[in-house]
């Protein structure tokens, strides 16, 4: 009961915010679906263009709608003193976290398809090879990054400062995904190598490639290191000082 | 039946001892005061009993329970009224409490609890335009929504206007009446002498002077103020007095005879005893005399 509580609480606030509406879900569905449908009817090799840039524009999405979103409404909440309300109820700490990543995820999964099924219709870019695959990917990379985002809110000093602090996730995301365009082919290998560790990474390689393997561990080692950040760092008010 | 129960506690925070060895028992349907001023420590009391921060010592009970280990068990039998606490700023006062009863094992309906709280007029406003009484009142709205067995209400009525106020203690008083324990924090002296059945003053996380609140005012002695008259000097008076720049003050167990004694005393000499002024003793001079001897 308590747990659909906060998942139902974080997914009315995601969809009431108006302003972080257009950070967090207009603008990375404008980027996701915009690009490959440029990319698809402007350059000869269109389709599998299109294809390239919209596997690697998830990258986007999960850093904004999932990570960058949900660091935002934490800090904001904590900030506001909501947190610690909410602690003052019979939820444990960690259902409020994770009902509120499930939400987030949620959220961002039904974004996320929306996107695959736009650009489906207006770039031709092809059913996945292995729908089940990328639905795994796409569920587990959205998990993992709202939980990172989560465990992010530690770095945030103060809530003003909450969206310009993931702005350099966002764009490392995109430029290793390749969803900025190619800036990593002129980047030394090594920083390439480093770029593939990333957890967006990873949910990209597996929806280009269908691989599971690697990926998963990736993520899995990424949801340990926010887990662990959570429970040692995670602060429900601000720091008075 | 203890309903609350707090033996040897500390807190330290770093190397401030917020708390510092504090013991103190509530009775189940007893309005227990937690006085002091800010920093004598009565928040952190309530954030220990309310399970938010683990004691370094000492033994904390809530009906029995371990806030800090069973702090579900706890939530789910006490209502809390915090200090600072936030709300979803564009949320209405409505919608505020709803998200609220969806976190509350058998909440009240919302109408009652606004009812209670004194707020359904106020259903449709968003919390942002609300003024900063009119939030405590919503605090305690939520507070009592899972209808607790113990609630704790830390400066329950900051902000409120008097006749909120009156209707807070209320409240509290009816809510006691039916066997709620309740332990408050405040400021306003008034508000504790009124309500509260028994009390402890805490000073620099150390409990001073605690007890029943009428057995610790019939204690202490009432006090009898007035202008000197011109021409006497204290020697004269009949009682001692002692003087306070031009206002002799004379204190005594029986106010109201120490006045009768001085009034005749002046009208056999034809003198007026100007700014008369007879009080019994009120918390309020407990709590001055025992800060000042604390200091």
């Amino acid at each position: 009961m308590s747990y659909a509580a906060t998942y139902r609480l974080g997914t009315r606030l995601f969809w009431q915010d108006r302003a972080m509406l257009l950070a967090s879900v207009v603008t990375p569905v404008g980027l996701s679906v915009g690009l490959p449908v440029l990319m698809r009817h402007v350059t000869a090799d269109g389709v599998a263009g299109a294809t390239q840039l919209s596997h690697g524009m998830t990258s986007i999405l999960l850093s904004l709608t999932a990570f960058m979103n949900v660091a935002v409404a934490l800090t904001t909440r904590r900030d506001q003193l909501v947190l610690k309300r909410l602690r003052a109820t019979v939820l444990t700490d960690g259902q409020i976290l994770s009902g509120q990543i499930a939400s987030t995820a949620t959220q961002t999964v039904v974004v996320t398809a929306l996107c695959a099924v736009a650009v489906r219709l207006l770039a031709d870019v092809p059913v996945p090879a292995n729908p089940l695959v990328y639905a795994g990917a796409v569920v587990v990379g959205a998990v993992v990054m709202a939980t990172l985002g989560v465990a992010y809110t530690v770095v945030i000093p103060r809530a003003e400062l909450a969206a310009a602090t993931t702005m350099p996730i966002f764009l490392v995301s995109g430029i290793a995904s390749g969803a900025m365009g190619p800036i990593r082919e002129v980047l030394p290998a090594w920083v390439g190598s480093v770029l593939d560790l990333l957890p967006t990474s990873a949910v990209v390689h597996a929806l280009r490639t269908g691989e599971v393997a690697l990926p998963a561990l990736n993520l899995a080692v990424w949801a340990v290191i926010g887990v662990v950040a959570i429970r040692l760092w995670f602060r429900w008010e601000p720091r008075r000082s | 039946m203890t309903a609350i129960h707090v033996e040897e506690v500390r807190k330290r925070y770093g190397d401030f001892a917020a708390v510092n060895g504090i013991s103190f028992e509530v009775a189940e349907g007893e309005i227990f005061a937690l006085l002091g001023r800010n920093g004598a420590g009565k928040t952190t009391v309530i954030e220990l009993l309310a399970g938010f921060q683990q004691p370094d010592g000492g033994v904390c009970r809530v009906l029995g329970l371990d806030p800090a280990r069973d702090r579900a068990a706890v939530r789910r039998r006490t209502g809390i009224m915090l200090q600072d606490a936030g709300f979803f700023p564009d949320l209405t006062v409505a919608q505020t409490v709803d998200i609220w009863r969806d976190f509350t094992v058998a909440p009240r309906p919302r109408e009652e609890a606004l009812e209670l709280a004194g707020l359904l007029p106020k259903a449709g406003t968003r919390v942002r335009q609300l003024s900063g009484g009119e939030k405590r009142r919503l605090d305690l709205a939520l507070a009592l929504l899972g209808r607790p067995e113990v609630l704790f209400l830390d400066e329950p009525t900051t902000g409120m206007d008097p006749e909120a106020r009156r209707n807070t203690w209320e409240v509290i008083r009816d809510l006691a009446g039916q066997g709620t324990t309740v332990l408050l924090t405040t400021h306003y002296l008034d508000e504790a002498q009124r309500l509260a059945t028994s009390m402890a003053i805490m000073d620099g996380g150390e409990i001073i002077a605690s007890g029943g609140m009428a057995e610790t005012l019939a204690a202490r002695s009432g006090r009898v103020a007035f202008r000197l008259p011109p021409g006497t000097a204290p020697d004269d008076l009949p009682l001692p007095v002692t003087l306070e720049g031009e206002t002799a003050v004379c204190r005594a167990a029986d106010p109201d005879l120490a006045a009768q004694t001085l009034l005749s005393w002046a009208a056999e000499r034809g003198l007026r005893l100007a700014g008369l002024e007879v009080r019994t003793a009120t918390l309020e001079d407990l709590f001055l005399d025992l800060s000042r001897s604390a200091r």
